[in-house]
């Protein structure tokens, strides 16, 4: 593979290979056009990056640190760990940095009004947290079966002052919420920015988000030669549409030594509609605006997913992430839920950080691997984001009875004097 | 001469604005799907697209969604789809177009024999006697995939979708793609919704679209009144009644539709 080409990708109607593209209704094309040409117009403009890079320092808390996990590697007996902690920023996730990039381009190009999709909430509370600070009006979509498993997410961005509409269509995860989005946007398309959250849906998006997002990469890359004084031999990511991952893997593409690895969900197993793993079992199709490898049947009716982590529950991949499959630049394996549970409880009595659960998969593949590899080589987790908002989610899958008690008293008296625990 | 264009002669001939009406195959059920079909066809529709069911349909408002839900949750597949397709052509002389998501025909045979895709697609639906195709997502920009080529091959009408905030540019592209008819929307936005068109506003778009579209041009969302066939005389050849027919199933049943096609065809 020419290491030129995967750089200069996508090619000028948004295609990686032959993924991507804008597979859109036509009344969306103008509006697309115009953020084409508003993120060209942008990207490197001097000012516009000054503002960025101050908004990515001093406001969500930039550079996040690359931490040696000295007792997790230790334990493992195998190689070293470092984890490159997004958690640590502002909002608890690496959502932030594609959504102040895509708030900054939506004032330059004079929008009023931002919308989003969101899984796990994670996205949408920092759509929510942008547009509190840059004042814009605020909807959030969100699946019926997010909202209930996401709750302290949804709280929090209506204290930030967004609108969360709850999506009941389909199978009411993040796909309906994208579909969702979609159509408010064709609505509304003159005055609406849609500040969409991963690497997928149709060109410009697959770039603007990676581009936004590559300062994670970026800054590991500096950090691990200031640290180890080479690059890394392995990096792991998550991936649900791709976000962390492309973010991650991008300034590192070129950096042929360095093996990727992305770590999809393997749910309950890989059976029909227990994982949300793409590239097992899924197939070539073209949905949402672009076109990738989707979970499908033999109709090309888009499957259920699950995943015990919302933010990976999706049916969908980001198109160069297909691309850099199938040229074998990243290699996809998955973990499944028990794994990821399992990892999440390791991390967290090693290191004393709880990683948010789509993070946790990653940390689920760098404990499988490390103990496999001698003590010189090196693995980079990115870990995407903290745990706090997966209480709930993690306490009913321990099924944790003092937590059940809690919730149970709490929701008869509130945090009256009846609870003394 | 294919049965659009035999369809749209009579119209002129008529001096009347055709009327194109909309189901989703197996909603509320297949054997009222056809049902409905009938009743619209005895009330003098002129064209009916028949919707393929699909589990993203992004161009559409919550009442075609829901009902693209129920047929699926229903067991509809696309063999279905065909087989609908076949019947109704055996009994009515009617232009039938399939509507449907790109993906149901990029995907479509997949799993029965060794090819399967658009051209598969193509070549099962002339044969079922479709007339067109109406794929929303499919803009003229990723013509590549084989779409363009395989329906001139078997003789189906590509309808391009188009609204009214399209630049010039586009709608020149456009221009030289159309065949059978291009479907404008009356406005952005999804399906359905009573929203008030602005009729002046929209005609002075269909004036200039037919300055560069060859064909004739249809007009579709949130059509619902006879009043509204009569405000786009004279700028559109036909009015789509898409949402509006599921609305009225639901209320007031197959007599329902029949009365309200009869009273639209004035």
């Amino acid at each position: 593979m020419n290491p030129k080409m995967i750089t200069t990708m996508p090619d000028e109607r948004g295609h990686f290979g032959e993924f991507g593209g804008r597979y859109v209704p036509e009344m969306l094309a103008p509006a697309l056009d115009e953020l084409a040409e508003a993120y060209e117009k942008w990207k490197n403009d001097e000012q516009f990056q000054q503002e960025l890079n101050d908004l990515y320092r001093n406001y969500s808390g930039r550079p996040t640190p690359l931490y040696f996990a000295g007792n997790l590697s230790k334990q493992l007996g195998g190689a070293k760990i470092y984890l490159k902690q997004e958690g640590l920023g502002q909002t608890g996730a690496h959502k932030i940095n594609h959504a102040l990039g895509q708030a900054l381009l939506a004032q330059k190009m004079g929008k009023q009004r931002i919308i989003a999709e969101t899984g796990a909430g994670q996205h949408g509370l920092a759509t929510a947290t942008v547009a509190a600070k840059f004042g814009f009006d605020c909807t959030i979509y969100m699946g019926e079966v997010d909202v209930k498993r996401q709750a302290t997410n949804v709280f929090w961005m209506r204290q930030l002052g967004a609108k969360v509409e709850v999506v009941t269509e389909g199978t009411k995860t993040l796909k309906d919420a994208v579909n969702a989005a979609l159509k408010d946007w064709m609505w509304n398309v003159a005055t609406t920015y849609f500040l969409l959250g991963s690497t997928v849906g149709p060109h410009p998006y697959p770039t603007i988000v990676r581009d936004f997002q590559s300062i994670v990469g970026v800054e590991t890359k500096q950090q691990i030669l200031e640290q180890e004084g080479r690059l890394p031999d392995y990096m792991i990511a998550c991936v649900g549409g791709g976000s962390n991952s492309m973010g991650f893997f991008n300034a590192f593409l070129d950096e042929t030594g360095v093996q990727l690895i992305g770590v999809e969900a393997g749910g309950k197993g890989i059976i029909p509609g227990g994982h949300a793993a793409r590239f097992q079992g899924g197939r070539l199709g073209v949905v949402e605006g672009y076109k990738s490898y989707f979970l499908q049947d033999d109709d090309g009716q888009v499957m259920k997913t699950h995943s015990v982590s919302a933010g990976l529950d999706y049916a969908g991949v980001g198109p160069q992430l297909a691309y850099l499959q199938q040229q074998k630049r990243v290699q996809f394996v998955y973990a499944t839920d028990n794994e990821v549970i399992e990892a999440f409880r390791r991390l967290a009595r090693t290191e004393g950080i709880l990683p948010a659960l789509e993070s946790a998969h990653a940390v689920a593949h760098a404990i499988k691997l490390a103990g496999q590899l001698p003590q010189d080589k090196i693995i980079a987790v990115n870990l995407s984001g903290r745990g706090d908002k997966d209480i709930f989610i993690v306490a009913d899958y321990l099924n944790d009875q003092y937590w059940k008690d809690f919730c149970a008293r709490y929701s008869e008296y509130g945090l009256s004097g009846e609870y003394d625990g | 001469m294919d049965k659009i264009a035999q369809t749209f002669d009579r119209l002129k001939a008529k001096n009347e604005i055709g009327l194109m009406t909309h189901v989703v195959i197996g909603y509320p059920n297949l054997k009222t799907t056809a049902a409905i079909v009938e009743a619209m066809v005895e009330a003098g529709t002129d064209m009916i697209e028949l919707q393929m069911p699909f589990s993203d349909p992004t161009a559409d408002g919550p009442t075609i969604t829901k009902a693209n839900q129920i047929a699926l949750d229903n067991g509809v597949k696309m063999r279905d789809c065909m087989e609908m397709m076949g019947r109704l052509n055996e009994k009515f002389n009617i232009p039938f177009l399939f509507m449907g998501y790109f993906n149901l025909i990029f995907n479509y045979g997949y799993g029965r024999g060794n090819s399967y895709g658009v051209a598969k697609f193509c070549r099962d639906a002339i044969d079922a006697g479709a007339s067109g195709l109406i794929v929303p997502d499919i803009p003229p920009d990723e013509a590549q995939e084989g779409y363009l080529d395989a329906c001139q091959q078997n003789n189906l009408h590509p309808i391009s979708v188009i609204s009214p905030n399209i630049s010039d540019v586009r709608l020149h592209k456009i221009a030289k793609v159309a065949s059978g008819f291009v479907y404008c929307t009356s406005r952005t936005g999804t399906t359905g919704r009573p929203e008030a068109i602005e009729f002046d506003w929209l005609n002075t778009f269909l004036t200039k679209a037919k300055q560069y579209i060859p064909v004739p041009l249809a007009v579709g969302f949130s059509l619902s009144k006879r009043e509204h066939l009569e405000r786009l005389r004279g700028y559109a050849d036909v009015a789509v009644v898409g949402s509006y027919m599921i609305q009225l199933f639901d209320r007031e049943g197959i007599d329902g539709v029949r009365r309200t096609v009869r009273l639209l065809k004035g």
